[in-house]
């Protein structure tokens, strides 16, 4: 789908940002999450807790009020723990790294490229 | 006493901060992309919808009805059957059914490119590029 240039272009783009310091600490700090046992089981039983929510609210079943409450003590525990404080905190930094580096894309395109890439998804 | 100023030549060459790399490819990626045939449909369909006269008056009394919404006036669910209507016909004007496929195509086009920079960088680009909402792209 993509010509030779445009891909190329692409992966340019996305190996400059992956050698930003910004994403390396970031990278690193996900590597630390991921090592972690404890932080590695925590945030999957969390992720499974959501997904199994989600689609029960999705299949149109009321949720009682002690799940959503139980799910939302899991992950404040969660974002409780160090390695993904540090984690999170590392995004930060990205994001706004990002979004300027999307501006410049942007101003070319005169529209936003990652609200339709994102919707290209869909 | 007199301190003879170095030449810019002799010192050693300024390391390019990535910053500045990763904006100059990000410029040449929006240009590559902005001459695509998807984009240029897209924003051909943009300007179309935009000069459209029966676009302007469908969505001028959309309007009317949901301000009438908004401050409670007339009949609420009379209000509520217009706009369902009038969105209707709005949709099937071939300017916007136009709008809506190159918008289709054009997004995916941003898709496939955003999956090759996230490949790349190791990290979802687009959930992250984006000014407010989610990001966790998940």
């Amino acid at each position: 789908m993509l010509t030779e240039e445009l891909n190329a272009a692409a992966r340019l783009l996305g190996e400059t940002l992956h050698e930003s310091e910004a994403v390396q600490k970031y990278l690193s700090a996900l590597v630390d999450c991921e090592a972690d046992p404890e932080t590695a089981d925590l945030e999957k039983r969390m992720c499974t807790l959501y997904e199994e929510l989600l689609a029960r609210q999705q299949r149109g079943e009321n949720l009682l009020r002690s799940e959503i409450d139980n799910f939302n003590a899991l992950k404040r525990q969660v974002y409780q723990l160090p390695r993904v404080a540090e984690r999170e905190a590392a995004l930060t930094p990205v994001k706004a790294y990002f979004a300027e580096i999307a501006d410049e894309i942007n101003q070319k395109l005169g529209m936003e490229f990652p609200a339709l890439a994102q919707a290209g998804r869909l | 006493m007199t301190t003879q100023s170095p030449s810019i030549n002799t010192f050693p060459e300024l390391p390019t901060a990535p910053d500045r790399v990763a904006a100059q490819a990000a410029h040449a990626l929006g240009k590559l992309l902005f001459d695509t045939p998807e984009c240029q449909a897209y924003l051909k369909a943009i300007k179309e919808i935009n000069s459209d006269v029966d676009v302007q008056r469908i969505s001028a009394n959309i309007r009317e009805h949901e301000t009438a919404l908004q401050w409670g006036k007339g009949n609420r669910l009379e209000h509520q059957a217009a706009l369902t209507t009038l969105e209707a016909e709005l949709e099937a004007l071939p300017s916007v059914h136009a709008y809506h496929q190159a918008e289709k195509a054009a997004a995916q086009l941003f898709h496939a490119v955003d999956e090759v920079i996230s490949q790349a960088a190791g990290i979802l680009f687009a959930p992250n590029a984006k000014r407010s909402g989610c990001g966790c792209g998940g």
